[in-house]
């Protein structure tokens, strides 16, 4: 996907974007686990990359936005934002912990 | 009249879709009854409805979703990428549409 440039967006919008590139990562976490359980392995790890892709596009308008309000342009707050915010935030974490819970299913499973 | 029922995580973004749907179906001349519930919620609701659009972040959970909704023959699926990136209501309104017309 090309990279999105927040000027083309309204401040609604830039919620959304990071709603949904979060969001269809943390589908792909929770299916990846599924996964994992049926047996298909390499299927799980290929779901987490597709994780992390979504996420670096969600993290890089995060970036710009942060660039953005040091460059000393303000951006206006909104409960929306906010929760677009605690949508990014809480799959990063998800992805760090499925990606070590995967690791040491894998190292049990192969004993 | 047509019931359309949105469901994401915690029920903010699809609200927000709502009343851009509404409006776009206003412009039109339909009648409509659109609205926004938390996962936890949609099961209960979906009976009301005639589909169910679901956010990107609760992807993972369309099949289940589906299996009670085909109790009342009616279709679950995810909100198109586009029109929820950038939150088009009269996209994701022409998808319900689509969909109830696929019943």
């Amino acid at each position: 996907m090309d990279k999105i440039q927040l000027e083309s967006l309204t401040e609604e919008q830039i919620s959304f974007q990071l709603i949904l590139h979060s969001g269809n990562a943390r589908s792909k976490i929770i299916q990846s686990l599924r996964e994992y359980r049926n047996g298909k392995v390499e299927e799980a790890d290929e779901l987490i990359s597709q994780a992390e892709a979504d996420l670096s596009i969600a993290h890089d308008i995060h970036f710009q936005m942060v660039q953005k309000e040091a460059s000393g342009e303000k951006t206006s707050f909104s409960l929306l934002l906010m929760h677009s915010e605690d949508h990014l935030m809480s799959t990063l974490t998800m992805k760090e912990l499925v990606k070590e819970v995967l690791a040491i299913f894998k190292s049990k499973d192969s004993k | 009249m047509k019931n359309i029922l949105l469901a994401c995580s915690s029920g903010m973004s699809t609200s927000l879709l709502v009343t851009k749907m509404e409006q776009h179906a206003k412009s039109i001349g339909d009648e409509v009854r659109i609205w926004a519930v938390g996962q936890d919620q949609a099961k209960k609701e979906m009976a009301q409805a005639d589909v169910v659009l679901i956010g990107p972040q609760m992807s993972f959970l369309k099949g289940e979703l589906q299996k009670e909704a085909d109790a009342y023959g009616i279709k679950v699926d995810v909100i198109d990428m586009m029109a929820y990136g950038m939150a088009d209501g009269k996209k994701a309104y022409e998808q319900a549409l689509s969909l109830i017309g696929e019943k």
